[in-house]
């Protein structure tokens, strides 16, 4: 076996979220002779703004060593159990997306079944309330799970709300205290091998040259290295999800930060509100084909719940994902790999996702082919899942008041999602494929929440006898609210583990 | 109460597949309002032999609530570690194939990228040496693994069964019928169908009795009376991936001690498996039939049969492949009637368990809703077609060309997941297990490195530390796990402590 040629320089192109999460990864795991460049322009600005997220990024996180406490102290961020869903289903309605489980299953057959047995003998209580997070989230509250099994606390899931470019700055300080180094500048002209096609160097504004054997591409929309320079091109799902725009703008925070996201759809998009511990994020989402960008913003000042921090941030972008995230030497992370929209605050996972594939596969000099189409398999399969669990959002809605919603209704979805939704709506069956990230519970509580859901539950639900059904029902339920009642106050617990450190900007960072 | 729900379940055909059926499906079902019936004929013979598992039966017993030691103890049962490959990887050679895994992940990588960069700087302590399994089935141990330490080497003992396939039979019937599953002895003679639908409403039987049923499982082995017969589902033949269309099996007397895995021996055109049981030893020989004939086959066999044989050898005919639909309208079939494979690494029993987990997840009512039944196809072809692509792998994977039919095989062109799979673990040594599929990394690691593919290279993360401390890591993990193996007992004297069998007491074996 002779020595493989290892790769001992790296440049990543762009800060933000991506660059800094990659740069704080691959220094936490590669060896440490690797030498690790981020190249980033002040002059440029992020996207990130207020950003939700999901349960796995404490994954990330811990593998980073990183204590939640003082990461949601420095980042100004707040717990986050759930996304409320506003005007979705039908004008006028709500209901709860939670993290983690509901109920818990009974004999091997999982827990909607018996709750639709229960349903359709006449027994009232609604899905929500066999769900911890929902009625935590409900009455502003918040616990920790110890990771105890046994613990009342157990089937919480939390994630977190957090000022994007403070994670950025915060991740900075670990990415460079463990070497990588930063240099600020704006590329201008990217060189290539002449036979592979492989960047070979990226030049900088004031003439620097940056070389590097492997490039990380998280320089945003316009895909610097993986799309200006390698053309991997663009799928674009815009038939599905015709949403275009975004215009951002934060506000003062008027009360106690709540422990959950909140998404409010509009005649052609969707406002989000997002608490931070000091002011709350907001945007809206919409069709410009719809929506000029004065209405959309006369629509979020509206909505906005305090007096506005800053001027509209407007955005421009196209769902769908690159042809290739991993081409020749360069992979895409961040926006420069693929766009979906916020509305299941799924953007940091993705970042996560490459990140985790990409070490699972990191390459030698070689960049041997099976591992970059295994990772260009993996990520288009984690896009493709998440795409199609957005898409439900809309064509699973009754509203029909505008000519945005009387398009979503007449949209095609892709199979894979029919065949889904069909299983679903069918006998309640869910079947996870693999690299899923959304399961059963979550499109269970989207599908119900929004007046759709099963027709019929499973014949095994019938083969406990109705008194043992009623007692384990009855049982839960009591547990969750006894559960819920012991808890603090989200503003309690945030105040007493996590209150937010003097505000920094990323500009005043070592 | 609901009107659609289904009342009447038919079994069609006993075996292994057929009684495993029964008892799973008395065990979650009501049987005061659902009744299951099960019709099979004495006439018709089994094909079960002896029969080795693998680990997910421990699920399916503790599922149906039974307890281990009388289970072994009357099914004259041995434990099982794992499965040795004899001359596969090349003649001469022997490998383990363990349950398992090979010790921990160190930081955050699998064992064995730390093991193949050392052994590039002239590290020679083998792979098996890492693996609990492998170190106790070589050192002839057993015990269940201890459950009050979680932490301790020896709660991560993965094990499952070898059992006399008729014994086992029997023990489900047992408990089948006492939860009120009901058995009719008849050959089915017709079948009639509704003429719209085409599902099957009743079997009549040679008596004249006529069984009606609501949902049918059709577990009449290789013809799939119903499913085929019947319903003309088709079958996908895989015989260009897997040649072997033939087995002669053969009982022998026991020699020596039991030991606590499967036997595979590579012949000149086929294996031979060897599966010891407490009172016996179960033999048989797979063979592909255009290189070598029954009798030679039958000859190999003796030849290489370690005790004196029990019985005449028994010849069967398969068509390697599977049911192009396992359920199609109302009948669902189990066991050979949904397909066959060579039992090379164990799989027969669990493609029947894994068949009743998937029934029962998507279990019907009247309306037999379509998605569902097609989803149950999907994740059937799927998980068929891994093991398929594991199965070639090892014919496929050798330096062996020293008859022609291990010619042939170097001829066979693997299907694409498997060529993407080779060439993913060649590059780096990288192996990943694709959800739902039933074999895991360390499977695949085991019997890609026990045939002998040799990387070029190792996760450029492992770089990260240091040789010879990692050295020192290595060193003390296969170390721990030698001293967990001498502290286990032996094999028999295991089972003779909890779980001895009536017929090897009665051979005072």
């Amino acid at each position: 076996m002779s020595a493989p040629e290892r790769i001992s320089s790296i440049v990543i192109v762009g800060g933000g979220s991506a660059g800094w999460m990659t740069a704080a990864a691959l220094s936490r795991f590669l060896p440490t002779h690797v030498a690790i460049t981020l190249v980033e322009s002040d002059a440029i600005g992020t996207v990130g703004v207020g950003e939700a997220t999901i349960p796995n990024i404490a994954t990330f996180n811990a593998m980073l060593g990183i204590d939640e406490d003082e990461f949601l102290s420095a980042t100004g961020g707040t717990f986050k159990l759930g996304i409320e869903f506003r005007d979705w289903g039908r004008l006028g309605e709500r209901y709860m997306h939670p993290f983690g489980q509901f109920g818990y299953d009974l004999a091997g057959t999982d827990f909607h079944h018996f709750w639709m047995r229960q349903r359709a003998e006449g027994v009232p209580h609604e899905l929500a309330e066999y769900s911890l997070n929902t009625k935590a989230a409900y009455a502003d509250k918040f616990a920790r799970s110890d990771g105890d099994p046994r613990s009342p606390l157990a089937p919480m899931r939390h994630a977190y709300h957090f000022d994007a470019s403070l994670y950025a700055a915060f991740l900075r300080r670990h990415a460079e205290g463990r070497g990588v180094s930063r240099i600020e500048g704006r590329v201008v002209d990217v060189e290539k091998k002449g036979e592979s096609g492989h960047v070979q160097s990226v030049l900088l504004e004031s003439g620097q040259k940056l070389s590097g054997e492997l490039f990380v591409d998280c320089s945003g929309f316009r895909g610097v290295l993986i799309e200006q320079s390698l053309e991997s091109g663009f799928e674009s799902w815009r038939k599905w999800l015709p949403m275009d725009r975004a215009v951002a703008m934060p506000c003062e925070a008027v009360e106690p930060p709540r422990p959950y996201t909140i998404s409010a759809a509009q005649r052609a998009g969707w406002i989000w509100h997002i608490p931070l511990q000091h002011r709350v994020g907001n945007g809206h989402v919409y069709c410009s084909e719809h929506c000029n960008s004065d209405e959309a913003l006369a629509a979020l000042e509206q909505a906005l719940p305090g007096e506005p921090l800053a001027g509209p941030n407007h955005l421009h972008f196209e769902a769908g994902c690159r042809h290739e995230y991993w081409k020749g030497n360069c992979v895409a992370i961040g926006l420069s790999a693929g766009f979906i929209e916020p509305l299941e605050s799924t953007s940091i996972h993705l970042i996560q996702t490459g990140i985790a594939k990409l070490l699972a596969l990191f390459p030698d000099r070689s960049f041997h082919a099976p591992d970059r189409d295994e990772f260009n398999r993996l990520l288009r399969v984690s896009f493709e899942h998440i795409r199609d669990f957005i898409i439900m959002h809309y064509i699973a809605s009754a509203r029909d008041d505008s000519p945005f919603w009387q398009q979503m209704r007449q949209t095609e979805p892709p199979q894979s999602l029919s065949e889904k939704i069909a299983l679903l709506e069918g006998y309640g069956r869910f079947s996870r494929n693999d690299e899923e990230l959304f399961t059963l519970p979550n499109w269970l509580a989207v599908l119900h929440g929004q007046g759709r859901g099963p027709r019929f539950y499973s014949p095994m639900a019938d083969a406990i006898p109705q008194a043992n059904v009623t007692q384990g029902l009855d049982n839960m339920r009591a547990h969750i609210a006894k559960t819920v009642r012991a808890m603090p106050s989200h503003q309690d617990f945030l105040e007493r583990f996590c209150k937010a450190a003097p505000a920094r900007s990323a500009g005043t960072v070592q | 109460m609901n009107e659609h729900e289904i009342r009447q379940i038919v079994i069609l055909g006993g075996g292994t597949a057929g009684w495993m059926a029964a008892a799973t499906l008395a065990n979650v079902l009501d049987a005061k309002r659902i009744s299951i019936t099960l019709v099979e004929s004495d006439a018709i013979g089994t094909v079960g032999v002896g029969e080795a598992t693998i680990p997910p039966i421990l699920l399916l017993n503790r599922m149906l609530g039974i307890d281990e030691n009388d289970f072994v103890a009357k099914t004259d049962a041995t434990f099982k570690l794992g499965i040795e490959f004899v001359n596969w990887g090349g003649l001469g050679e022997a490998y383990l194939h363990p349950f398992g895994s090979y010790a921990v992940d160190i930081e955050t990588l699998p064992l064995h990228h730390h093991w193949l960069r050392q052994r590039a700087y002239g590290y020679s302590v083998p792979l098996s040496k890492f693996s609990l399994m492998s170190q106790a089935a070589y050192g002839n141990r057993f015990m269940a693994p201890v459950t009050d330490n979680p932490r301790s080497v020896l709660a991560s003992i993965a094990y499952a069964y070898h059992f006399d396939a008729g014994l086992v039979a029997r023990y489900w019937r047992e408990y089948a019928e006492a939860r009120g599953v009901k058995r009719i002895e008849g050959k089915v003679l017709a079948v009639d169908q509704d003429s719209e639908t085409g599902h099957v409403n009743t079997v009549t039987l040679e008596s004249g009795e006529e069984v009606a049923g609501e949902f049918f499982i059709d577990c009449s082995g290789f013809r799939g009376v119903l499913i085929e017969g019947t319903l003309e589902t088709g079958y996908a033949d895989w015989r260009e991936w897997l040649p072997c269309d033939r087995a002669v099996a053969q009982q022998s007397t026991k020699v020596g001690p039991a030991v606590p895995y499967t036997r595979s021996i590579a012949h000149g055109a086929g294996w031979q498996w060897r599966i010891p049981l407490q009172s016996r030893m179960g033999n048989g020989h797979v063979y592909c039939s255009e290189f070598v004939s029954d009798d030679e086959a039958a000859s190999i066999l003796a030849d290489n049969m370690e005790g004196e044989a029990l019985a005449d050898p028994r010849i069967l005919h398969f068509t390697t492949g599977r049911r192009r639909k396992a359920w199609n309208k109302n009948v669902l079939a189990l066991g050979l009637s949904a397909g066959f494979l060579e039992p090379l690494e164990s799989t027969a029993i669990n493609f029947i368990q894994s068949g009743l987990a998937r029934l029962l997840a998507l279990f019907p009512d009247k309306r037999f809703n379509e998605a569902d039944i097609e989803d149950y196809n999907e994740r059937t072809a799927f998980e068929w077609e891994k093991v398929r692509d594991f199965l070639v792998l090892h014919y496929t994977a050798t330096r062996r060309n020293d008859t022609p039919f291990w010619q042939y095989c170097q001829s066979i062109q693997r299907p694409d997941g498997l060529e993407r799979r080779l060439a993913q673990y060649r590059g780096n040594g990288r192996v990943f297990r694709e959800k739902g599929e039933l074999f895991t990394e360390e499977a695949w690691l085991a019997v890609m490195n026990g045939q002998g593919i040799e990387p070029e290279g190792w996760d450029p993360i492992a770089d990260r530390f240091d040789l010879q401390e990692m050295r020192r890591r290595l060193d003390s993990v296969h170390d721990l796990i030698g001293r967990a193996v001498e502290s286990m007992p032996g094999h028999e004297s295991y089972i003779a402590q909890h779980c001895k069998s009536p017929n090897a007491i009665l051979q005072g074996a």
